[in-house]
């Protein structure tokens, strides 16, 4: 296998499988999975100017102009028009058919005759040999018939097989384009420009060739092709691709604008300041391309049938006619023959399984939900467990105040004191005091000379005295002393794993403060959520027990359903061994610590931290604070696998009841063409309803937010 | 006979109405640089590819409506002999579409337009327009072939209508009539481009609508009245 044997279709940009169709359209080289898409695209595409996109419409409208006389003609003799004292007309008429019909097919069976003959050098036999070889034989005959003044010639049937397969290959692109459509933002970003501004000039540049501290233009409405600082100009940026967040964020000259989201309504000049293929944006694309590329179990099983199905088809049809020229007129015989394999296209089959998967992918990353392999969106609808890391998945991995144990003096207090040196402090549990302090109202102390401690805490002077906050190690540093009291204290809260941090001032520790992560908001609702959907909630953590059962127990978790205390390598072993009795199983975890059991796991899901997708471990990446959309991406593989296992069963039953018609003489070609052409855009439609499944749970900042989602919607179309 | 006239003037009339869609195609089409000779004939192409979408339509329209009224698919006489009671269906079943139509184009069933000629129309009309400018012969009649796809409540009124006579042949005729119909003003727009005056539009509105209702009136009471047998024969037996 080649690269080029992991390719996206030009036009529906679903993975082309092994039938590759490439052109040049517009002088750029494209490929295709099948000729509707070659035509719909070089429809679509070519330039006005250019002879070539004409030059097909004209063929098929001569080719149809044709085919379309042809079966008016042929109607008219078989409503019998030309009976009883018109009898003398008939051999013209078929000379007249035979006229129209040889430019017709060779028009018309142009493509597939060349199709089919690239494929039989390679030593393959596909639906086009099918319809060669059907098209042909009936073409053959009725020249024959003609020659020897036979009453009945079949050149509507060759003209209208073909026209039928055209015109419903045509159809069938057309409507996986529209569904490729959510997909188009995320594929196209490595052809996309940016407008370069040097001096007085603007250019137009390929996005990958813009490097850092370049100026960059951007429009209202379109897509922000590099990550970088805007320098001039204020705008409303939607960036839900990129965050999950479907909100517009307002965004002025020094704001920070991210790849890949839509700038809405205003002019920005930015400067770009990465290289834009390192940008969170490019890496979004290059993982859903990949997941396209890939296989999915289903595809796979579709594949191998489709590859055997042709040859099958072949004995068939050439067996039924043998069978039946025992019994019946030899055109008869020929008919049905044609019928089984014009009706025996595994397009269909080909078709039921990427359809239905790129719709789920391109929905989900929609919403920045990103599935980096289609076998992990088959496993998440059978998932019967998911289990859960603790601290940045359930919890918000950002520290809160939880209590103040002090030996005598009051907590305000020791709480402004620390406010006060915390304040210098980037560190996130100084925050999560000064914030604590801030609730309480409190003026924090003011103290100068602050200096942080590496590893210890942070110190600093007040009114001539020293202050500090942090270990115990800093304390004894000090040469500060710590009653046994407040050592009580600090070991207490260190058993149910907060952190602590000892408070004091002059010579001595006043107070130990505690620390803890709270659980997100959305996690009492996600795993309520998931619990509906029949899907089992644990939760397996590195923590103390303590930590976990009252995380568990805020979010809603059975204390049942803990492990904790766990290595990671112990937590790939828990999980596997919970396999046993439920199944499929997921791990969600903020991917830092959890590569081993996110890999271990039947689908990995990484949450939290997300940003960075070098977490190459999950399969399943969700946007920082997406936790939220977790049920939803359940409901959309579920909705995903529904709708492949329907179209399966659809093109498979189809499939066998149509040939079994066929082979019994019930099904005339043409008519088992149209069934034909019918069968792969049902597929496509029924694949198509996957758009109609509603949109995630918005989340608590977004529901304040003014609904941004159709603008962002029609913004995205237009840029 | 007259029946296939009524056909002829109601496309004449309705072509006018259509000028929106189609005449805008016909004005498009413009004038051949190597002369007037070469402009004629590009515009006949156009319309005769047009024409034989039409005729194709109304063939099968009437082949099928043939298959619905007699199972057999053995022939049908041409209205002129008495009715099976899957032919009155038809018949009832056409022209109250017929009907349906006309009002609408009397301005009396707004949103049966939006059903009848959607967005659809746009893309593919729009995914046409290359063929519009391309040298050549084949060019226009390849166009006029795709534009007598397009959707367009005038082509369903008359495929009803074709459908009704259950046969190919008569199918054909009503849809060939209708199409020959359409000519005159087609060939107008091709040569004078929009000259027509908008008040000559809302006349040429009426005049369909009147052609399609009385068309519409008269299928429903073939399919009722059992005396329409004989007024069926005197109105659709062809020349």
């Amino acid at each position: 296998m080649t690269a080029q044997d992991h390719a996206l279709c030009s036009h529906c940009l679903l993975p082309i499988g092994r039938r590759a169709m490439r052109r040049t359209v517009n002088g750029e080289a494209c490929a295709f999975c099948c000729y509707g898409c070659c035509i719909a695209y070089q429809v679509k595409h070519g330039k006005t100017e250019e002879w070539e996109a004409a030059w097909l419409l004209i063929r098929l409208g001569v080719g149809g102009f044709l085919s379309m006389n042809i079966m008016l003609f042929s109607l008219l003799l078989y409503s019998d028009a030309f009976s009883g004292a018109d009898a003398e007309m008939l051999p013209w008429i078929h000379l007249l058919l035979w006229l129209f019909a040889t430019p017709a097919v060779i028009i018309l069976g142009g493509p597939f005759l060349r199709e089919a003959w690239l494929h039989g050098m390679e030593g393959r036999l596909t639906s086009s040999a099918l319809i060669v070889l059907g098209v042909g034989s009936a073409y053959l005959y009725s020249a024959f018939a003609t020659i020897e003044g036979s009453p009945h010639v079949y050149f509507d049937t060759a003209t209208m097989v073909l026209m039928l397969f055209t015109a419903g290959y045509y159809l069938d692109a057309a409507g996986r384009a529209r569904a490729a459509r959510d997909l188009q933002p995320l594929l196209a970003a490595e052809s996309e420009w940016a407008t370069v501004v040097i001096g007085d000039g603007e250019y137009r540049r390929p996005v990958r060739e813009v490097d850092a501290g370049v100026l960059v233009r951007v429009r209202p409405g379109e897509r922000i092709p590099v990550d970088g600082v805007i320098m001039e100009g204020e705008s409303h940026n939607d960036e839900a691709l990129i965050t999950g967040e479907s909100r517009q964020i307002a965004k002025g000259v020094g704001s920070h604008v991210i790849a890949g989201s839509i700038n809405l309504d205003g002019p920005l000049l930015i400067q770009s300041s990465g290289v834009a293929n390192a940008t969170r944006w490019a890496q979004i694309c290059r993982s859903v391309r990949d997941a396209l590329i890939r296989r999915s179990p289903s595809q796979r099983l579709a594949d191998n049938i489709v590859g055997f199905f042709v040859p099958i088809i072949l004995v068939l049809g050439i067996g039924a006619s043998v069978y039946w020229a025992r019994h019946l007129p030899f055109d008869r015989a020929l008919l049905i023959g044609l019928a089984v394999l014009v009706v025996a296209c595994p397009c269909a089959v080909g078709l039921a399984a990427p359809m239905a998967t790129s719709l789920g992918i391109g929905r989900l990353a929609r919403h920045g939900c990103l599935v980096r392999d289609p076998a992990a969106l088959e496993a998440l609808a059978r998932i019967g467990l998911i289990a859960f890391d603790k601290t940045g998945t359930l919890t918000s991995g950002q520290a809160r105040v939880v209590a103040i144990d002090s030996d005598g003096t009051s907590a305000d207090v020791v709480l402004a004191h620390a406010a006060g040196l915390e304040r210098h402090s980037e560190h996130g549990l100084g925050r999560a005091i000064a914030a604590a302090a801030a609730a309480r109202g409190l003026e924090p102390v003011a103290i100068h000379d602050v200096r942080v401690v590496p590893g210890r805490g942070i110190r600093g002077k007040s009114d001539g005295r020293i202050v500090a906050a942090g270990s115990a190690a800093l304390m004894r540093e000090l040469g500060w002393s710590l009653t046994p009291n407040l050592v009580d204290y600090g070991r207490r809260r260190e058993a149910s794993s907060h952190s602590v941090i000892y408070v004091g001032w002059g010579e001595r520790a006043y107070a130990v403060l505690s620390l803890d992560d709270t659980p997100l908001p959305e996690a009492r609702s996600t795993v309520e959520a998931l619990r509906r959907r029949g899907v089992r909630v644990t939760l397996l953590t590195g923590d103390l027990p303590a930590a976990a059962v009252r995380i568990a127990a805020a979010v809603g978790i059975e204390s049942g359903d803990i492990e904790a205390g766990l290595t990671p390598e112990a937590k790939r072993a828990a999980l596997g061994r919970r396999r046993h009795d439920h199944g499929m199983v997921a791990m969600v975890g903020d991917g830092l610590n959890d590569a081993p059991v996110l890999a271990g796991a039947d689908v990995g899901i990484a949450v939290g931290s997300a940003t960075d997708l070098a977490r190459e471990a999950a399969a399943v990446v969700l946007p920082s604070g997406g936790l939220r959309t977790l049920p939803w991406v359940i409901d959309v593989a579920r909705a995903v696998r529904a709708t492949i296992l329907t179209n399966l069963a659809w093109a498979f039953g189809y499939n066998l009841i149509a040939i079994g018609l066929a082979m019994v003489g019930v099904l005339q070609p043409v008519l088992a063409a149209a069934v034909m052409a019918g069968s792969s855009i049902i597929v496509v439609l029924n694949s198509l309803r996957l758009e109609r499944l509603p949109e995630p749970a918005p989340s608590a900042a977004a529901e304040s937010a003014p609904a941004p989602r159709s603008t962002a919607t029609s913004n995205q179309k237009a840029a | 006979m007259s029946a296939y006239l009524i056909i002829f003037f109601a496309g004449f009339a309705g072509s006018f109405h259509c000028i929106g869609m189609c005449g805008g195609f016909a004005c498009a089409l413009g004038r051949d640089p190597q002369g007037r000779g070469a402009t004629v004939l590009r515009h006949l192409l156009y319309n005769t590819g047009r024409l034989t979408t039409y005729c194709f339509l109304g063939g099968l329209a009437g082949a099928l409506g043939q298959l619905i009224c007699t199972p057999q698919g053995t022939t049908v006489p041409l209205l002129s002999g008495s009715l099976d009671t899957g032919q009155r269906i038809l018949a009832i079943l056409a022209g109250l579409l017929m009907i349906a139509m006309a009002l609408q184009f009397f301005g009396l069933l707004p949103r049966l337009h939006r059903i009848t000629s959607g967005s659809g129309a746009s893309t593919f009309a729009a995914s046409l327009r290359s063929l519009l400018t391309a040298p050549g012969h084949a060019a226009p009649l390849a166009f006029g072939v795709f534009n007598g796809f397009l959707p367009c409540p005038l082509v369903y009124a008359f495929a009803a209508q074709a459908a009704s006579t259950a046969g190919a042949l008569p199918g054909f005729l009503t849809m060939a009539a209708f199409g020959l119909g359409t000519f005159p003003a087609m060939l107008l727009m091709g040569g004078v481009g929009r000259a027509l005056a908008p008040a000559w539009r809302q006349r040429g509105v009426w005049l369909a609508g009147s052609c399609i209702l009385l068309l519409g009136l008269v299928t429903v009471g073939r399919g009722i009245l059992p005396f329409a047998v004989h007024f069926a024969h005197g109105w659709t037996e062809p020349a």
